[in-house]
């Protein structure tokens, strides 16, 4: 029994900051160097598959009323089962939590803190994010409700701010390098909408459970309309895209805004929302994780295990050698990580679930037929 | 917030299991729905006409008055003397709100005294005149008529009426009158024998208004208790008492509007008044530490005013008021964090100046708290966000300082802490001397002697401007200790230790709860703000009451108030 629900506005942003929290880093620039001038349309694309993908798993998670996907997975293959899925679920959120953090910290450390070692810029998140997840789900979602409008604001203050940088002919060629391209190697972008993969999870928290569609809805297309936004700062002001800073390219594009000869470089502002962002992120990343570990084991009081969580995300964000590796992991395995268990781990799971119960309550019905007919 | 190392490695290596008090304000299965849909509100008016027999009108009265937990409202049951003859009669009145040397020689006395104009029988008819044809005697006589005799022969009052309904005899007792029934009678006396406790009236020292009303609480409780009885004027006022100290027994009381707070938060504040073990309790504040839900950040959970009209606009909002017996401060509960940044002449002005006023608390709010730290943090790592120029201006006058910018700051805070500090000790003719001496001629010193620099006394200047544009004192105090906290962030790690610092302290700000009612509401969570959004609506508008306190009556205005507009000749 969850103790404190959130309301539909809080699990909107819930899931809304597990999306857009990757377009701080390098997700904007993955996102064009796959589809190139055609990524607006890519974008819309994916958009509109992302909203038929969330639509089925609002569909299938339907009928199991306020259970999550461990509880389907209970309901599928048993206790073991839940316990594999519950796992699998629990080091995709401490993995992908630690990747962002390594990287947004490599570019913290790079912009703002030469001297200082990495890990001690990590170990700061770590103390803060387990402090804030110690005081539960709930708590994160409201912390979130603050932290997620600036994002959003920042977003739109870079683009607005930058619009008479903008070469609106960089759109050309509107299909990018071609219709194949655009349509089915862009495809792979669907792995931003990682947030989908919160929706499994979502049911047990909310206080209404029937908002479940409104929020698969409002959450999957805010996010589309978000990284439109995001892309068409970046595709609209740097022609030549392998010329762009790599450390984080909407943090870049910060650098251009001016507002006379006093406002010249606001980019800190910019970086101080998104640590909020980051923190954020990885609060209710650690959270969920606990909420999964105490489906799985029945753990009484769960909030003894937040710095056994924080102390995993420390270890697997100092894991990799240097930002190189970090980097690749973040933009290349992640999205294939995301495809893994976002799409095809739940939303398997949640057929076959549906099947067997479709089975089992056709069951009975043959049974009586079969003794009719005898 | 408090840090204890020893819980802190305890909570890693140990189990404790969870015991947190969970108080949660539910909705209250009284709702009065109808007010909640209906277009016009539900009149409270009480049509009820005044019985003859002198025992329903008491029970009457003490069921209306709740007079068994009703500590302030006294029924004084006696017979009533008239033309030889013995009523039952009794008064009602409000303890604190009366003159008692009125009442006793000029009400009870000629009541109860037998004298001998009033001791000839009474059935006795008065001949008015008569008149004899063929033996027949005619006469014209006038019956003896109580109400009148009383009226007339035994009251000595200058001020009295005869009212025939409750309504209007209730009204009379709440704003200090005396409510006289006699057996018999179908109507009840209301006499005017006003005569409030109160020191000379002064304005309120610490929350001083505009437009607003100039009256203060005092130290006496009976006092205040009859300045909410006067301003809110309602018989659906409730005021309880309550002992608190094994040793000095200090009376509080706990007032609530009957047919509007949520019964569960009444049930929730007696419960926690009465179960404080302590020897003494001197004053509000005392009891505010003892009542509160957790102490996490040290941010006041209950709302202190000084001022009557500020206590029962919260009264009729469906909210608690505590008063403590020699404190000159009513406790609110529950508060929200936007509460604070409130004030009571915000409901006397317009509302775009009162809303304008309200976005000047909040930047002064941000700038207690984060200006000195956001200083630290730009001039330390993010030197890049200041134009050139300023830059080399700050440089320039830094030039001369000596030590690094940590110190500089620590040193003018803890120096202005102290001045203002010694500004409250000190007699108050040299108090405003004291602050002048310290913030002029002590701040010009340290820039001449190169002490600190001239922007940084800029800074700390409009820090400590933003922190006396709080309302509230506690809050205040909060914000100005947290800034310490901002400062030390922002020198060890810029940007990144103030916004690290900041999403903790927004965390355990989110989770805090008063009285159940999550003390972030408002900002998050954003759903439950009807009737209680920070920034004002205009007066016709202003429908509904706060709907986080589920209060029996939701509205509290009709859709459309200002009926004159809307009549058609």
């Amino acid at each position: 029994m969850i103790k404190s629900k959130i309301n539909t506005v809080e699990a909107i942003m819930v899931v809304l900051i597990i999306s857009l929290t990757p377009s701080i880093l390098s997700l904007p620039k993955n996102l064009i160097d796959t589809t190139r001038s055609s990524i607006l349309i890519n974008i819309i694309y994916v958009t509109i598959i992302a909203v038929a993908i969330a639509i089925l798993i609002y569909k299938l998670l339907k009928n199991f009323s306020s259970s999550d996907i461990i509880d389907v997975s209970e309901y599928l293959g048993g206790k073991y089962f839940k316990s594999i899925i519950g796992t699998i679920f629990i080091i995709y959120f401490l993995v992908s939590s630690s990747w962002f953090l390594r990287n947004f910290c490599e570019c913290l450390k790079i912009v703002y803190y030469p001297m200082t070692s990495v890990v001690f810029i990590i170990f700061a998140f770590i103390i803060t994010t387990c402090l804030s997840s110690k005081l539960g789900f709930s708590t994160a979602a409201k912390v979130n409700i603050i932290v997620l409008p600036l994002l959003i604001f920042s977003v739109l203050f870079i683009f607005f701010a930058n619009i008479r940088n903008f070469s609106f002919e960089n759109i050309f060629p509107i299909l990018g390098e071609g219709v194949f391209n655009t349509f089915v190697t862009g495809l792979g972008n669907l792995g931003a909408f990682t947030g989908i993969v919160i929706l499994y999870f979502l049911p047990p928290f909310l206080k209404r459970p029937e908002d479940m569609k409104k929020i698969t809805i409002t959450t999957t297309i805010i996010a589309g309309i978000y990284l439109l936004f995001c892309v068409s700062i970046i595709l609209f002001m740097f022609r030549f895209l392998l010329n762009v800073d790599e450390v984080m390219p909407l943090y870049y594009t910060t650098r251009y805004i001016e507002f006379g000869d006093f406002f010249q470089r606001l980019e800190s502002f910019f970086l101080f929302i998104w640590i909020l962002v980051i923190a954020s992120f990885i609060t209710i990343n650690i959270r969920l994780s606990m909420e999964i570990m105490k489906k799985i084991t029945n753990i009484q009081n769960v909030n003894s295990l937040v710095y056994s969580f924080g102390l995993i995300i420390f270890a697997i964000s100092i894991f990799p050698k240097d930002y190189a590796v970090s980097k690749f992991l973040e933009s290349t395995i992640y999205s294939y990580w995301t495809f893994g268990v976002s799409f095809a781990l739940g939303i398997g799971i949640l057929i076959l679930a549906n099947f067997k119960k479709r089975r089992s309550n056709h069951l009975p019905k043959q049974k009586e037929v079969l003794e009719t007919n005898d | 917030m408090n840090f204890n190392f020893k819980n802190f490695v305890k909570s890693i290596f140990t189990y404790t299991p969870e015991k947190e008090y969970d108080f949660n304000l539910s909705e209250d299965p009284n709702v009065d729905n109808q007010n909640t849909n209906s277009e016009s509100l539900e009149k409270s008016e009480d049509n009820t006409k005044i019985f003859q027999s002198v025992s329903v009108n008491l029970d009457y009265m003490k069921t209306k008055y709740n007079t068994l937990i009703n500590s302030d409202v006294i029924l004084r049951e006696f017979t009533l003397n008239a033309k030889g003859k013995q009523y039952n009669a009794f008064i009602v009145y409000i303890d604190g709100m009366v003159n008692s040397q009125l009442l006793d020689d000029f009400i009870l006395e000629p009541l109860m005294m037998r004298n001998k104009n009033n001791l000839h029988d009474g059935s006795q008819n008065k001949v008015v005149c008569e008149a004899v044809t063929n033996n027949i005697t005619v006469r014209k006589v006038k019956k003896f008529d109580l109400s009148e005799y009383i009226m007339n022969c035994l009251v000595p009052q200058n001020s009295i009426k005869q009212v025939s309904d409750f309504e209007k005899i209730a009204s009379g007792i709440n704003s200090g009158n005396c409510a006289l029934f006699v057996d018999t009678l179908s109507i009840a006396y209301d006499i005017e024998v006003k005569g409030f406790q109160q020191r000379n009236v002064e304005k309120p020292s610490n929350e001083i208004v505009i437009k607003g009303p100039h009256e203060s609480f005092v130290e006496n409780i009976r006092t205040n208790t009859s300045l909410l009885r006067r301003y809110s004027n309602t018989e659906q006022l409730i005021i309880e008492n309550i002992e608190i100290g094994s040793i000095t027994k200090t009376k509080c009381a706990l007032c609530y509007v009957q047919n509007i707070t949520n019964n569960d938060l009444i049930a929730e504040v007696k419960y926690r008044l009465n179960n404080i073990s302590v020897d003494s309790l001197l004053s509000s504040g005392q009891l505010e530490q003892l009542i509160i839900d957790s102490n996490k950040l040290n941010v006041p959970q209950i709302l202190s005013t000084e001022r009557p009209d500020k206590a029962v606009t919260y009264l009729l909002a469906g909210r608690v008021i505590v008063l403590v017996n020699g404190s000159p401060y009513a406790l609110i509960m529950p508060a929200i964090l936007i509460d604070y940044l409130g004030s009571p002449d915000d409901k006397n002005l317009k509302p775009s100046f009162s809303n304008f006023l309200k976005g000047i608390r909040v930047l002064a709010a941000f700038i207690t708290l984060l200006l000195p730290g956001f200083y630290v943090a730009i001039t330390s790592f993010h030197q890049e966000l200041l134009p050139t120029e300023l830059l080399f201006s700050i440089l320039a006058s830094r030039e001369n300082v000596p030590f690094p910018i940590i110190f500089e700051i620590l040193l003018m805070e803890i120096s202005f802490e102290l001045i203002r500090e010694a500004g409250l000790r000190v007699p108050s003719p040299i108090g405003p001397t004291i602050g002048i001496v310290g913030a002029l001629v002590l701040g010009q010193a340290a820039v001449s002697a190169g002490i600190v620099s001239p922007i940084l006394i800029i800074i700390v200047a409009i820090t400590a401007i933003g922190s006396f544009a709080i309302p509230d004192f506690s809050f205040g105090f909060h914000l100005r200790i947290s800034r310490f906290l901002f400062i030390l962030l922002g020198y060890i790690a810029g940007f990144l230790g103030i916004a690290l610092g900041l999403f903790i302290y927004a965390s355990y700000l989110t989770e805090i709860k008063s009285f159940g009612v999550p003390y972030t509401l408002g900002l998050s969570p954003l759903d439950n703000v009807k009737g209680n959004n920070y920034y004002l609506p205009p007066v016709w508008k202003r429908e509904y009451r706060a709907s986080f306190l589920n209060t029996k009556k939701p509205k509290k205005q009709s859709k459309i108030s200002m009926l004159w507009k809307n009549k058609t000749n």
